[in-house]
């Protein structure tokens, strides 16, 4: 657009013309200019000057007949309007050049006759202004008239401006805008008229005149800013113009068309511009649709067909521009439905960046027409040569060739042989390239931000193969790169193959072996199946360097592949390629997402999933390539993460030596190692196992024509991804082992388990755990073949029932007591580990880690385990022994380990319970208030000042024989003043030897000193031990408490041993911390120790009973003297309540 | 029938799964290329507009000079594309409903996998004959 005439890409302006006073020039034309709508100002500082707004051309002869007009449009006509051809001029005279002195009187008229003539045969205004210092410098009527007259003008257009006065200034000034404006538009709608009227009577000879009319007209109209008018004219110039193409025969065909395309180009600018600047971006991208349409199809002959495309071009590139300055958006009011009946548009339409890449794309077509025209040219005017010193004629389109001949120098027209040499000379100086990137480019990052990815890329690849014609392979390169990655993900193969075939050619000119092996063999591996086409020249331009996508192409490129490899010449001829960089042998990496992976896929499967180490097992290995010829493989190099398993496979028919001799690969031989395609290679090998942990295939290398190694990332068939580009084709898929399960399930990696361990651990256990002494255990570790080096003991202590803690969380919480707790660990000798402290590294009370002093082969080392309970409770005792073979840092990283758990009961070993015995009664038959009570924890009364027994069984619990050291009372601060207690029975001879289930009774007389209803006796002591081991203390607590309740109901029972008098069944009331006594005679009706009548005590309120235990209840009946009269007394306070 | 039609069925993922040159033009293939360039351009396009409207058929989404793409949406998304200079709109929908009921006689198939490429010589037969008869 900008190669364009300012006149023709603004809107034109209105001209008016001053002349005089050229003081006040610049304040008058600024006034002018910034009026609306502006006029431009044609200032002339004296009437001498005045000439030139006399018409320059040659007068013309009225009478001569109408020449035939040589071109379409002026191309100074538009210009010399908006500069040289002023609607209106403005004679300024002072004041006083007018009013005083004669002969300056005369000298004004003589100006003003001459400034007349000049604009004679015009339409063009004349104004007469006249400059007062002060406005009440009053001029005399007379000379104003007379002014007037010699002007011949309206008394309008004799204006007074006043210099002086601001106020009267402005206000003189904004009179003749006024009148200069109403002039302007009279003037251009006179010409405008004039020239309307020509066309309307046909007032023309020829067509081209009628096009010339129209355009005057429309630019008259602009003048005016009547843009419907304008409109309306540009396009019926634009009809006739497309209509002149078959018709006019006034040029040769090549320039003609020449000619008629650049007035088409401005009419079809100016229509655009109007269109877009009122807004109607629909109308102006239809109205572009039909220019295009008309036009695409005049390509004019071969040899000028660049012209065409060049033009062509142009037209998109300036209506992108259009469209991009002029800010218009889509209109709300249209449909958002691109493409429907209602909004024909396409949504591209309205983006610059689809104007400027169909540009690019035309600008390319350019240069193929170039190409093409140049060599043509080349051959057959190789003599004609290029005419000299061609410009560009008076006409819109059209070139001349000056020729001098002598002073004289004439315009000669050309020759179309000569124009097209010219223009193919012009033409062949530019780089297109350059134009058609940056166009492209634009195009691409306008896309890009538009999100259109697709088209992005489309404008990516045209850059790239700009880029690529230009010669510059690196940046093509990289373009391409990029766009075959979008075709790759979306499966476009065609265009894929197209992307890789000028990739392909662009490492080969970069001289990239590495790239220009795996680009032509991603080629040769892409998913094509179309016809056969043959090739040819044409095609080879337009299709790229690929060629056409075919089984025969894709065969050719894997075989370019080999005789690259085998250095031998490349069927283009190019026999110089990849020399130095041929030295060494190339690797191109397959991982799973290279789009590689179509040339070979290497699926690795082991047969199980652990093994011992050192145990022979299978491994499949899998090969896949979908490369339409075979491949040979030389060498296949299976690596794994240990590298002691790493095996080499050669082919049988490999005579030459293996290129990379490992010492700790495995050389196997195969028989033939040839890769069909499509078809899996399976090879399964037996390998040996390596050290334990995780043994893993990493890659197999494949070398392919000794200079060509592909190493591929193993992968698990079971977690084998599709060909991206294979996986919708219609082909058989197979299966990379024999073996279904293996095909679904093998992984290449495999557990390879640790060696057995070849060292005891024994633990002993005494039977079960007694609560309250030290539980030794025993633990001897015995090596029966393996060292034991840095060897490490964990003990845990876990309850058996499960729950893993020895206490509940919240016991944790409130106490620091366990119920199990590992005391310590002590050597078999009998110390404390206190010089290994440090080796001991933590003993906690469920927990412990002691480390085992370094052992040969057959020692034994033994430690014994301290654990107590405190509560009996089962246990898991968990030994674990963990030891490395040696003391090298490569040996301690492979640990060993032995396990041994047991399980120990915990058991109360004595079961304490204790009877109290109150005092018969020492007068025969009258009981006293106090009796024996059951050995149950309850309270009992004791009979003051006299001596109770106490009885204290402690019951042999445990299956081992225990030996009770002493059995005592410890009475605290409360028993020993209000009792004492005096052993009865004692320990004889330091211990008693209580066999398991047996009993052991101590007896001890109490002797109450004090009345008092709540006391607490002592505790018991036991000190016992196992019979052949240390013993323990043991206490056990007795306490005896008294409570009152109230109201009861009582019963007596009939005994067959006694009558007795009183009620059955009675109730009674009883005050707190009172006694009801309740009496009944009875007479016992036999002697000995008999049972009394069974009273049963309920409690109302809580509807206990209490019946006194049989023992209770017993008397002894002195067989003496009969009839004698029992009482029982039953303590009411003795009730319970529970 | 128009001179240039090339028509490809584009799966619900971008992918290509039939392509045929059905225009009466002498093939050539260069233009191949050149065609498949613009319907993967205008893909994009597609992409945004199938979303704005309930109708299947999507009439001259973008065009390449004068040849203009015209697209049918699938209810699952997959588009048979048309790039064609005939301007009879009547003709291209009545060619692709039809081809949209020859689609689904494919994808009864219980072998056919879905995505995957159409390789039925009848289909691409049915097709062709389709073209003759509409566009």
């Amino acid at each position: 657009m900008e190669d364009y005439p300012e006149e023709l890409r603004t809107p034109p302006v209105s001209l008016v013309s001053i002349v005089g006073c050229p003081e006040l020039h610049p304040s008058i034309s600024a006034a002018l200019s910034s009026q609306q709508p502006p006029m431009n100002t044609l200032a002339l500082p004296d009437f001498s000057k005045a000439s030139i707004l006399a018409r320059s051309g040659k007068a013309r002869d009225p009478l001569a007949p109408p020449q035939a007009p040589a071109g379409i449009l002026k191309k100074d006509w538009l210009l010399k309007h908006r500069t040289r051809v002023p609607a209106a001029v403005a004679a300024l005279f002072r004041a006083d050049q007018v009013s005083g002195d004669p002969a300056q009187w005369l000298q004004a008229c003589s100006d003003l006759e001459n400034l007349k003539s000049a604009i004679q045969g015009k339409n063009t205004k004349l104004v007469v202004v006249l400059v007062q210092a002060q406005a009440s410098d009053e001029l005399s009527e007379d000379v104003t008239v007379a002014l007037r007259k010699r002007a011949e003008i309206d008394s309008r257009h004799m204006i007074v401006l006043v210099e002086q006065d601001e106020t009267e200034w402005s206000r003189s000034l904004s009179k003749l805008k006024n009148v200069f404006a109403e002039l302007c538009s009279a003037f251009y709608k006179e010409e405008g008229r004039r020239i309307k009227a020509r066309i309307e009577k046909r007032n023309f000879s020829s067509v081209e005149l009628s096009i010339r009319y129209c355009f005057k007209v429309a630019v008259y109209a602009e003048f005016r800013r009547d843009w419907p008018e304008a409109l309306k004219f540009y396009e019926e110039g634009v009809r006739v113009l497309r209509e002149m193409i078959g018709t006019s025969t006034r040029l040769p065909p090549t320039q003609r068309l020449v000619e008629i395309k650049a007035v088409a180009e401005q009419f079809h600018f100016k229509i655009s511009t109007l269109l877009l600047h009122a807004g109607k971006v629909v109308e102006a991208i239809l109205w572009f649709r039909k220019h295009i349409r008309s036009y695409e199809r005049v390509v004019g002959t071969p040899e000028v067909a660049f012209l065409h495309w060049e033009w062509f071009s142009r037209q998109f590139l300036v209506f992108g521009e259009l469209i991009e300055t002029s800010a218009a958006t889509v209109p709300d009011t249209l449909s958002p439905r691109f493409g429907t009946a209602d909004n024909a548009l396409t949504e591209w339409e309205f983006q610059p960046a689809y104007y400027y890449q169909l540009a690019a794309t035309y600008l390319r077509e350019k240069r193929y027409a170039i190409e093409c025209s140049s060599s043509v040219a080349n051959l057959t005017t190789e003599a004609s040569g290029i005419p000299e010193s061609v410009m560009p004629s008076v006409y819109v389109g059209q070139y001349v060739r000056l020729f001098e001949q002598g002073d004289t120098v004439s315009v000669l027209p050309l020759s179309d042989t000569e124009y097209t040499s010219y223009a193919l000379s012009e033409a062949e100086r530019f780089q297109d390239s350059y134009e058609i990137i940056a166009l492209f480019r634009k195009a691409y990052e306008s896309f890009q931000s538009l999100g259109a990815t697709r088209m992005a890329s489309a404008c990516s690849r045209g850059m790239a193969i700009e880029y690529y014609a230009a010669g510059d392979f690196s940046n093509a390169k990289q373009l391409f790169d990029g766009v075959a990655g979008l075709y790759r993900q979306e499966g476009w193969t065609t265009l894929l193959w197209e992307n890789l075939g000028y990739l392909r050619e662009c490492s080969r000119k970069l001289n990239f072996l590495k790239d220009f092996i795996s680009y032509s063999l991603e080629m040769a591996a892409l998913p094509l199946f179309s016809g056969s086409g043959e090739e040819n020249r044409e095609n080879k331009i337009k299709s790229g360097p690929g060629g056409s996508p075919t089984i025969s192409r894709r065969e050719n490129i894997q075989q370019e592949v080999i005789n690259v490899l085998k250095r031998k010449q490349a069927p283009d001829g190019t026999n110089d390629e990849f020399d130095n960089a041929m030295e060494e042998t190339t690797h191109l990496d397959i991982d799973q997402i290279s789009p590689l992976r179509m040339v070979l896929t290497a699926s690795v499967a082991f047969h199980d999933q652990s093994v011992k180490p050192g145990s022979p097992l299978l491994i499949s290995v899998s090969l896949l390539s979908h490369l339409p010829s075979p491949v040979v493989v030389d060498q296949l190099e299976v690596q794994f993460n240990q590298s002691d398993c790493n095996f080499v496979i050669h082919s049988a028919q490999e005579d030459s030596p293996p290129l990379d001799s490992n010492l700790h690969d495995q050389v196997v031989e195969a028989t033939s190692l040839t890769l069909f395609t499509n078809k899996w290679m399976r090879l399964t090998r037996e390998i040996k196992s390596g050290q334990s942990g995780k043994l893993e295939c990493l890659s197999v290398k494949a070398t392919i024509n000794k200079h060509l190694v592909i190493c591929c990332h193993a992968e698990s068939p079971a977690s084998m991804e599709d060909f991206p580009l294979w996986k919708f084709e219609d082909h058989v898929e197979t299966l990379p082992t024999k073996d279904n399960v293996l095909a679904f399930s093998g992984q290449k990696l495999i557990q390879v388990e640790e060696p057995d361990a070849q060292v005891d651990l024994v633990l002993n256990s005494a039977g079960s755990a007694l609560v309250g002494e030290i539980f030794i255990v025993p633990v001897t570790i015995l090596s029966k073949g393996h060292a034991v080096h840095s060897g490490e003991l964990k003990i845990n202590l876990v309850d058996a029932k499960g729950g893993g803690l020895l206490m509940s969380p919240r016991e944790a919480e409130e106490s620091e007591s366990h119920d199990v707790e590992l005391l310590g660990v002590s050597t078999v000798d009998g110390k404390e580990l206190k010089e290994e402290v440090d080796s001991i590294r933590k003993i906690q009370y469920s927990f412990g880690v002691v480390s085992v002093p370094t052992l040969s082969e057959g020692d034994s080392w033994s430690c014994k385990l301290e654990i107590k309970w405190h509560r009996a409770k089962s246990v898991m005792l968990y030994v674990s022994l963990g030891y490395s073979l040696g003391s090298t840092e490569e040996e301690a990283l492979h640990r060993l380990n032995v396990h041994r758990s047991l399980q120990i009961e915990g058991q109360i070993p004595l079961l304490v319970t204790h009877q109290l015995l109150r005092p018969f009664r020492r007068e025969p038959l009258l009981l006293s208030e106090i009796r024996s009570l059951g050995g149950d924890d309850k309270k009992c009364s004791l009979a003051m000042n006299e001596s109770n027994m106490f009885i204290v069984n402690a019951r042999n619990c445990t299956e081992v024989p225990l030996r009770l050291h002493s059995m005592t009372i410890e009475p605290d601060d409360d028993g020993k003043q209000l009792c004492s207690v005096q052993q009865v029975s004692g320990i004889s001879n330091g211990h008693a030897v209580i066999a398991p289930s047996e009993e052991y009774k101590g007896i001890f007389s109490v002797n109450p000193r004090a009345s008092s209803s709540n006391f607490h006796l002592g505790d018991i002591c036991l000190n016992w031990s196992r019979d052949s081991s240390l013993g323990e203390d043991q206490e056990t607590h007795v306490i005896m408490k008294q409570r009152l309740p109230e109201e009861i109901k009582y019963s007596l029972v009939d005994s067959q041993n006694f009558v007795f008098s009183g009620a059955h069944n009675h109730a009674a009331f009883i005050l707190p911390k009172s006694e009801h006594t309740v009496s009944h005679k009875l007479v016992p009706l036999g002697s000995g120790s008999q049972q009394l009548p069974r009273i049963t005590v309920t409690s109302v309120r809580y509807s206990a009973a209490l019946t006194p235990s049989t023992s209770a209840a017993t008397v002894f009946i002195y067989p003496s003297e009969p009839k004698f009269n029992l009482e029982t007394s039953c303590s009411t306070s003795d009730e319970c309540v529970s | 029938m128009a001179s240039t039609a090339c028509f490809v069925i584009v799966s619900k993922n971008d992918i290509p799964i039939y392509e045929a040159e059905v225009g009466s033009a002498p093939k050539k293939e260069d233009l191949a290329h050149q065609h498949q360039f613009i319907l993967h351009a205008a893909l994009d396009v597609v992409q945004d507009l199938a979303w704005t409207t309930n109708a299947m058929f999507l009439r001259s989404v973008d065009r390449f000079s004068d040849l203009v793409v015209s697209v049918y949406v699938t209810a699952v998304h997959t588009r048979f594309m048309l790039l064609h200079d005939s301007r009879s709109d009547d003709g291209i929908k009545s060619f692709f409903q039809e081809v949209h009921e020859l689609y689904i006689k494919i994808f009864l198939n219980p072998l056919y996998l879905p995505g995957s490429r159409i390789t039925s010589s009848h289909f691409d037969t049915k097709v062709r004959a389709l073209a003759r008869k509409y566009l």
